[in-house]
C-alpha cells in the first residue's frame, strides 16, 4: 500500500458516492475540509456512473455540488467484458459477502465496481497508483484483497473519509 | 421505568380474521393466540399498562418532546436552564415540555434544590413477536428530526418504522457488517437516501453507546464493534453556529 498522503501526487482517485454522504451536507465543516483537501491537491475525484446511481433527489445535492464545482467527475464503469476487472470485482464480492455474512449473490453489484475499475486504470492508463475512497468498511477490504490477488497491492491505496480529512473534534456533529 | 407490556401483540382480533384479496391474512404476522389469557387480559393488568402505552405513543408522535426526554435521561440530573441552553429552546417551551414529561411520569423533578433538578429513567419497550424495540437510542433517532433536515426528510418520506430499521442498519454499517447499498435494499429506499440516513443517525449511535443502558437490546450482536467517533470528545455539545461554521 502507498504510504504518502492519499491525495498527493498524480494519482487517479476513484470515489464511491457514499463518501459525499459521509462528509455531510455542503454547509458542514467536514464537507468543506474535504473539498479544500481535494481542490488543494488539484484532484478531480472520479465517480463511476454505476456507483452514483440516480441523481436528482434532494439528498444528492452534495454529489451535484462537487460535480458542478468541478472537483468530481462522472466516469464510465469498467467494461463488462474486461476479464481482469471482472476478476477483481469477483474477489471484492467474495470479501464483502464474507464480512457481511451474506450470500455472494446478495452483494450489491455497485459495491464491487471500484475494485474492477482500479485494476483497469492501472493496467490501461500508465498511472503509477490509484487511490480508492469509500466509506464502506467491507468494500474497502474487498478492494484491498482484489488488488493483492491481481498483483497490484503496492499500487492501490484504499482510504476512508477520515484518512483525507482527519478527525477534527471541532466539527462535532449535532448530538441531540 | 421498565415498560414491560404484558405480552400484548400488535394485532387485534378483527385483524386476525380479516382476509385480504390475495388470500393472506390482514395481520402482518399474527402473534400466537396463547399469549393472551385470563391473566394478561385481566382488566386491572390492561389498565396498568394503558398509561405506559400512552406515554410511549406520545413520545413517538412528538419528536420535540422526545428530544427533551432523551436529553434529561442521558445527561441528567440537569436543571431547566441547562435544557434551555443545550437544546436551544425558549424558556416557555422548555417549561411546557418539562411539565408535560413530569405529568407523563417520564421525568422526575426535584424541587428541593435551586434550580430544580430533572432526571429520567430510560424507557425500554420490547415486543418480541413483531418485533418492536423502543429504547432511548430509538427515541433519540426520532428526536433528531427536530435538528437534522436529513432525518426530517427521511421520516417525511418513509415514516418512523423505516427510521428504526435504518437505525439498526446504521449500527451494522458502523460495525462493518453491511454496506450502504445493502441497507438501501434491505429497507427499500433509494441508495443515496440510505447513505444519507445512515450518516445522519450517527449521533444516536455515538451517544446511545455511552448513555443508553438498553443499547444492546437493539444491537446485541455488534454493540462493541462500531467504529464511531468517541462520544467523550463530543460531550461539549457545541452551539448551532459552531456546528455549522455559519
Amino acid at each position: 500500500m502507498v504510504d504518502e498522503p492519499p491525495l498527493a501526487g498524480e494519482n487517479e482517485v476513484l470515489v464511491d458516492a457514499n463518501v459525499f454522504f459521509a462528509v455531510g451536507r455542503p454547509s458542514n465543516r467536514k464537507y468543506d475540509r474535504f473539498r479544500q483537501e481535494v481542490t488543494r491537491t488539484n484532484t478531480v475525484l472520479k465517480l463511476p456512473h454505476r456507483v452514483v446511481g440516480e441523481l436528482g433527489g434532494p439528498e444528492t445535492e452534495r454529489v451535484e455540488t462537487a460535480l458542478d464545482e468541478g472537483w468530481a467527475e462522472i466516469v464510465d464503469a469498467p467494461d463488462v467484458e474486461d476479464g481482469d476487472a471482472l476478476a477483481a470485482s469477483d474477489i471484492a464480492r467474495r470479501t464483502i459477502a464474507t464480512e457481511t455474512g451474506s450470500p455472494e449473490h446478495e452483494v450489491e453489484k455497485a459495491d464491487t465496481v471500484l475494485a474492477g475499475l482500479a485494476i483497469q486504470y492501472l493496467r490501461d492508463r500508465s498511472v503509477e497508483s490509484v487511490v480508492v475512497l469509500t466509506a464502506d468498511i467491507p468494500a474497502r477490504n474487498g478492494i484491498v484483497n482484489a488488488a493483492e490477488s491481481q498483483g497490484y497491492a503496492d499500487a492501490v491505496s484504499v482510504c476512508g473519509v477520515s484518512d483525507i480529512v482527519g478527525d477534527d473534534p471541532d466539527d462535532s456533529m449535532t448530538l441531540i | 421505568m421498565f415498560t414491560d407490556f404484558e405480552q400484548t401483540g400488535m394485532t387485534t382480533p378483527t385483524d386476525r380474521g380479516r382476509l385480504r384479496a390475495d388470500g393472506g391474512s390482514g395481520a402482518v404476522d399474527p402473534p400466537p393466540i396463547d399469549v393472551l389469557n385470563e391473566d394478561s387480559l385481566d382488566p386491572a393488568t390492561l389498565a396498568r399498562n394503558a398509561p405506559r402505552l400512552e406515554t410511549v405513543v406520545e413520545l413517538l408522535n412528538q419528536p420535540s418532546l422526545a428530544r427533551v426526554y432523551v436529553y434529561v435521561c442521558y445527561w441528567g440530573p440537569v436543571g431547566p436552564p441547562s435544557v434551555m441552553e443545550r437544546l436551544e429552546l425558549s424558556r416557555s417551551t422548555t417549561y411546557e415540555y418539562v411539565d408535560r414529561l413530569v405529568d407523563l411520569g417520564l421525568v422526575e423533578r426535584d424541587e428541593s434544590v435551586r434550580p430544580q433538578q430533572l432526571t429520567a429513567d430510560p424507557v425500554v419497550v420490547v415486543e418480541q413477536h413483531v418485533p418492536i424495540v423502543i429504547t432511548p437510542t430509538v427515541l433519540h433517532a426520532l428526536a433528531l428530526q427536530v435538528v437534522d433536515e436529513d432525518v426530517e426528510f427521511f421520516v417525511d418520506r418513509h415514516g418512523v418504522g423505516k427510521l428504526v430499521a435504518a437505525l439498526r442498519g446504521a449500527g451494522l454499517h458502523a460495525a462493518g457488517k453491511t454496506t450502504y447499498r445493502t441497507v438501501a435494499s434491505d429497507i427499500d429506499v433509494r441508495e443515496t437516501e440510505a447513505m444519507m440516513i445512515v450518516d445522519a443517525l450517527e449521533p444516536a449511535l455515538v451517544v446511545g453507546r455511552e448513555h443508553d443502558p438498553y443499547f444492546t437490546h437493539l444491537f446485541p450482536d455488534v454493540g462493541d464493534e462500531m467504529d464511531l467517533p468517541a462520544g467523550t470528545a463530543l460531550e461539549r455539545l457545541p452551539s448551532r453556529e459552531e456546528r455549522t461554521g455559519e
